[in-house]
């Protein structure tokens, strides 16, 4: 009873962030670029929701439109590496042994890098930007979902349902999708959840190094680098963003994590 | 024989560590953006076509890239690790400076996530919802969804801001590092305990746990003397994400609480394309992880007998 009620309390939560974040997309309180700088370092009230930052702007319309890059950072890891590692994890488990032992070394190997580091590289190589984040996202992701795909796929090859429609002469590409991918949920799930909210802290991280995809729109990361220097005189400026990173993390984290 | 199996994991090492050191040092050649451009650019200066050759001259960048791969390793392996490009001062001498202070956050937070992680795990093995295996959960879950840097920020807030406990900026040294080497550690800390508690929980399972609580052991006892080696050799297999969160997280540590540490002049390097600090820098993770993988895969053939047959 007690475990109903945190989970639909956590439910609420979810729906209120996803609802909160997809309208701040189209409808912020203020002007997030108008800057007022007889109004500066507001706290908190009716008017500004998170009061204002050091040049007056409303620092609540700043979240609400900053959280398109992390919407954007979620779709990508969650497409993107699920395609990658269902292709690779079926390579892992199909292929011939030298080919897939190359890309099972290839995902065991991706697991120790740095993800950090290596988006890091990306975003100062490539140029920073919403490709090179992406792409950063996908190299340090796929590989739990390659390694876990091919291991349920040696899991249901040996079942009989299995054997039985490729007996029948249905194609492998077939089998897969009508066999594998609803089977795959469960294992994916998780990973997703957890995943979605690395994709919001690493996308908020690459920000407060300075790495964020465009400086003139606001990002939580940037926010956060930005009002780093006004930790003592003025915390919520950086508490703002610091705790709507840390509570979709979480919130994601809980809601895919079934 | 067991000299031949030291020989024969160095030289393993070696060479992984020198596959990937390679791979890098082609790819960052690969990526588009000139040094020699990038640094004339920043100088602000109208330069002709023979002060770029001279700079590259001075660089080594008019060699083939097989040359100055050939010559960069030989180098490096020496300890001449070139001049960097921008600050025009030797890699070796800036890089030392760093890896002092990354080293130190990093392994001492490293060593100190693997105890407390082990600890916990077991004391949550052992009496399952109770306050360590809730601990241990809400560290794991902590450690998944909150930003790092935003927790090294909320930290400073409290303990600077609010208590006043420590000065992190003026400090002495263990002032200094204490915070950063916290932060690292409390990342490592919930995924180590999970890992550990879960080795430890299949243990409690076995039939011969019974046995030894039937001959006289509690459980704490038996769980810890025939649970404790299992336990790390499962933890070891699981090691490699974490020896991938020391370097991130050494580095996040480093920019919130402004340690001077390897990850200072890294942005910095990437921007410029300084080759030199860059290639040197990615050497040294790559040693780390390389190193860090074959200690534990070593320590896991060491006591668990039936993995030695695959070396």
């Amino acid at each position: 009873m007690k475990h109903n009620l945190s989970r639909n309390v956590t439910l609420w939560m979810c729906l209120m962030w996803a609802l909160l974040t997809i309208s701040g997309l189209v409808w912020q309180p203020h002007n997030p670029h108008s800057v007022d700088l007889t109004g500066s370092f507001q706290l908190p009230s009716a008017l500004h929701w998170l009061g204002t930052d050091h040049l007056g702007r409303d620092v609540a319309s700043r979240l609400m439109i900053g959280a398109q890059t992390s919407l954007f950072a979620i779709f990508i890891v969650l497409c993107g590496s699920l395609v990658v590692g269902l292709i690779a994890g079926t390579i892992i488990a199909v292929a011939p042994s030298s080919i897939a032992s190359f890309v099972r070394w290839l995902a065991q190997t991706t697991l120790a890098i740095p993800t950090l580091i290596m988006a890091l590289f990306l975003a100062a190589l490539i140029g920073p930007g919403l490709y090179s984040i992406a792409l950063a996202l996908i190299i340090s992701a796929w590989a739990p979902y390659a390694l876990s795909i091919a291991a349920l796929v040696d899991r249901l090859r040996a079942e009989q349902f299995w054997r039985a429609s490729l007996a029948l002469g249905a194609s492998p590409l077939n089998v897969v999708i009508r066999h594998l991918l609803p089977n795959t949920w469960p294992v994916i799930g998780a990973l997703a959840g957890a995943d979605a909210g690395r994709a919001v802290i690493l996308v908020t991280s690459l920000g407060f190094l300075g790495l964020s995809a465009d400086t003139g729109q606001p990002e939580w990361g940037a926010m956060i680098y930005e009002y780093r220097m006004f930790l003592f005189s003025a915390p919520h400026l950086v508490l703002a963003p610091v705790f709507t990173t840390a509570l979709s993390a979480l919130l994601l984290n809980i809601a895919l994590d079934r | 024989m067991a000299m031949l199996t030291v020989t024969r994991i160095v030289t393993l090492t070696f060479l992984s560590w020198l596959a990937v050191v390679t791979v890098s040092f082609f790819v960052l050649r690969l990526v588009p953006g000139d040094p020699v451009d990038i640094y004339i650019n920043q100088m602000n200066i109208n330069a002709s076509g023979d002060v770029k050759a001279l700079y590259r001259a001075a660089w080594g960048l008019d060699r083939s890239v097989i040359q100055q791969y050939g010559i960069w390793l030989f180098g490096f392996l020496t300890l001449n690790w070139g001049d960097s490009f921008v600050l025009g001062k030797p890699v070796l001498s800036i890089l030392s400076a760093g890896l002092r202070w990354s080293a130190a956050i990093g392994i001492t937070g490293f060593a100190l996530a693997l105890i407390t992680g082990f600890c916990l795990g077991y004391a949550a093995a052992l009496r399952p919802r109770r306050i360590a295996d809730k601990l241990s959960r809400a560290l794991a879950v902590g450690g998944q969804s909150l930003p790092a840097f935003a927790v090294g920020l909320i930290l400073l807030w409290v303990l600077a801001v609010k208590l006043q406990i420590i000065r992190p900026f003026s400090g002495g040294n263990v002032e200094n590092l204490l915070l950063p080497i916290l932060l690292v550690a409390f990342f490592s800390t919930g995924s180590i305990s999970r890992i550990t508690r879960a080795a430890f929980n299949e243990v409690a399972a076995a039939p011969y746990m019974r046995t030894a609580v039937a001959k006289g052991h509690s459980q704490a006892s038996a769980l810890w003397f025939h649970g404790r080696r299992h336990a790390v050799i499962v933890l070891m297999a699981g090691i490699a994400p974490d020896l991938a969160w020391i370097v991130g997280g050494t580095a996040v540590s480093e920019v919130v609480f402004a340690v001077p540490g390897l990850s200072e002049r890294l942005i910095a390097a990437v921007t410029t394309r300084d080759y030199p600090v860059l290639q040197s820098y990615l050497a040294i993770i790559a040693f780390w992880i390389v190193v860090g993988l074959q200690l534990a895969g070593a320590l896991r053939r060491h006591l668990d007998p039936r993995l030695r047959e695959a070396l």
